[in-house]
């Protein structure tokens, strides 16, 4: 018991210091989009052909410049944050349901650690989205909340989903519902640990069945009333997939960093985590960088083809000024360094390389979102301030303090689970000359 | 045994449990073969680092594959939408990656599979139409519960009746010779 609380201390002191470290660096960067504001009559000009084309005139309320201490920066800062740590939630959650959906042998000894961080969609996400509603309400977040729909043709057609009301009631009973699948699977899980019976496993797997059809509906629409609304003139029918598939990368390789942590010697998953769990995270890792890519790609290949104002003026802002660039280092940062440097079936298990793709994947999911919300208070720019770090990591820090407390609370693998003996079937191939005493 | 008849090819041991054959395949790579090979009935986990196997080179067909086929696909779009053929369709630009993306992409899927498929071929030296093995009958039964080593004569460290007493001694094998024809 000392031990761990030692070890969480000395962890602790590791998230606040690079914490610290983060936020330095953000200040010192905070002061270089005013230089990009200034980006002169091209970035203007741009913008105005982005106005334009959004063509149902719909004035964006979040266009005027914003700055640092106002509601409206702090809001948006804190849902990129949000986003950020709802996709490793949900993400977990995906694994869980898709562990008992393929009825999966190997992944069965790391499952309590998806289970966890699924759990914390209930209740500490839906606390935290909380902020998010009010924001929205006071008119610091989405826009709709305070335009008439009879004056915006764009907003009326899909006011039954984009009026204050459903997203005061939908938000917060789909995090709940989703939640709840997540705390029932694991309950199960738990209760299995005690008796070893099989049927709380086909019990999981008859609600994950029905789960995974609720968990596609309830994340789509979550990402399009947090994040997609807030350009409410915006379609993508991708956008659900798009963001699902940035959140399973980012929980994949989070999962196989926590997963390689927890199996060190004299920790709780030494005896059952193997090359084999580690060689599988990293395929699936490697496998959803390739996904995103084609989704996002997608999305924005049918676009660009199309080629409908409705559609465009999407990209058409984020090709504004500095955004150019980030939606490059997207291209480059989130698909091709990844997928290059993944390629190789032996880097899988390098962890002087995936400690460090770990790092950049984590900060790739970030800007991905920052991609997603920031546009629409800035429109010049990346504009990054104070607040990006601190609830960017604050919250991280918080939620991943939850989680281990949750996470300590109960055996730190399915004890009993009837598939467990298929993950930790180990082959034990004596080296060259081991055999020459026989 | 009658060696006067043609030229050896090589022992062939069996075995019946899958238990049995990974312990043999140990010693093999062991006692230093090199012309050797395992066939089961079915895939055994850790039987390549049994046998000592190094990783397959294919992977590197694959990706020349791969990428022979990206630029196939990229530059033969620019050559014939921008060189040999300007036409602009939809307002959009002559050439760009970004419509000639699908295209290269099923372009390096389809060549990666040829490099894998072909590069496999090249790496295992086939088609081979005939084997050594085929005609023995007891052969026959890898495919169902046996379990069998073949070390080929042409390995270095191949004796005929050394490597039998290995086989049978030291693994616990029914041995018979094959011979070449």
């Amino acid at each position: 018991m000392n031990a761990i609380s030692r070890q969480t201390k000395s962890w602790m002191a590791v998230g606040g210091a690079v914490a610290v470290a983060a936020i330095a660096l953000f200040a010192l960067f905070g002061t270089l989009p005013a230089m990009g504001a200034d980006a002169g009559p091209a970035a203007h000009s741009a913008q105005d052909a982005a106005h334009a084309s959004a063509s149902h005139g719909a004035d964006d309320h979040g266009h005027a410049a914003v700055s640092v201490f106002s509601l409206k920066q702090i809001a948006h800062s804190y849902l990129t944050a949000y986003m950020f740590c709802l996709s490793l939630c949900v993400g977990s959650l995906f694994l869980t349901l898709a562990h008992h959906l393929f009825d999966a042998g190997w992944s069965a000894s790391i499952r309590r650690v998806t289970e966890t961080v699924a759990s914390l969609l209930f209740p500490w996400m839906l606390i935290l989205a909380l902020p998010i509603i009010v924001f929205a309400w006071t008119g610091n977040l989405h826009a709709w909340f305070k335009i008439d729909p009879a004056s915006d043709h764009a907003l009326d057609v899909k006011k039954v989903l984009f009026n204050p009301m459903t997203f005061t009631v939908l938000v917060p009973v789909l995090i709940t519902l989703l939640g709840l699948l997540a705390r029932q699977i694991r309950a199960w899980s738990i209760a299995q640990d005690k008796d070893g019976a099989a049927h709380w496993t086909s019990k999981s797997r008859k609600l994950a069945a029905g789960g995974i059809f609720f968990f596609a509906f309830g994340v789509t629409l979550l990402c399009f009333l947090l994040m997609k609304s807030l350009q409410h003139q915006f379609f993508s029918t991708m956008y659900g997939v798009y963001y699902f598939a940035g959140s399973v990368w980012t929980t994949l390789i989070t999962l196989y960093l926590l997963t390689m942590w927890l199996s060190q010697p004299g920790r709780p998953l030494e005896k059952v985590y193997f090359k084999r769990q580690q060689q599988d995270l990293g395929v699936l890792f490697f496998a959803f960088t390739v996904f995103y890519s084609y989704i996002h790609f997608s999305q924005y290949f049918l676009i660009w083809n199309a080629a409908i104002p409705e559609e465009t003026f999407w990209y058409v802002r984020r090709e504004v000024g500095s955004w150019k660039w980030v939606g490059m280092t997207i291209l480059f940062g989130h698909f091709f360094v990844p997928f290059l440097i993944l390629l190789n079936q032996d880097i899988k298990r390098n962890l002087a390389v995936m400690i460090p793709v770990g790092a950049w994947a984590w900060l790739m999911q970030y800007v991905d979102m920052t991609y997603n919300v920031m546009p629409v208070v800035h429109p010049d720019g990346l504009h990054l301030t104070l607040w990006d770090p601190i609830f960017w990591i604050g919250m991280s820090v918080v939620l991943a303090r939850l989680f281990w407390s949750d996470y300590r609370k109960n055996p730190a693998y399915p004890l009993k689970d009837p598939r467990l003996q298929e993950a930790i079937i180990h082959h034990e191939v004596p080296a060259p000359g081991a055999s020459a005493a026989h | 045994m009658s060696s006067n008849r043609s030229k050896p090819h090589g022992l062939l041991a069996e075995f019946h449990t899958a238990a049995d054959i990974f312990e043999a395949a140990i010693r093999c790579r062991d006692a230093g073969f090199t012309q050797w090979d395992v066939y089961t009935p079915f895939p055994i986990h850790g039987m390549d680092e049994a046998m000592g196997l190094r990783k397959s080179p294919v992977g590197w067909f694959t990706f020349c594959g791969g990428f022979t086929g990206f630029f196939t696909g990229m530059t033969m779009i620019w050559y014939m939408n921008k060189f040999d053929y300007p036409l602009v369709v939809g307002g959009k630009p002559l050439f760009t990656p970004l419509y000639a993306f699908p295209v290269s992409y099923e372009m390096t899927i389809l060549l990666s599979a040829f490099g894998t498929l072909f590069g496999m071929f090249f790496l295992n030296r086939l088609p081979k139409f005939y084997n050594p093995l085929f005609k023995n009958e007891r052969f026959k039964k890898s495919t169902d519960d046996r379990f069998f080593i073949c070390i080929e004569a042409t390995d270095p460290k191949f004796g005929t009746d050394a490597t039998r007493t290995f086989l049978t001694e030291k693994c616990h094998a029914a041995v018979v010779e094959l011979v070449e024809d």
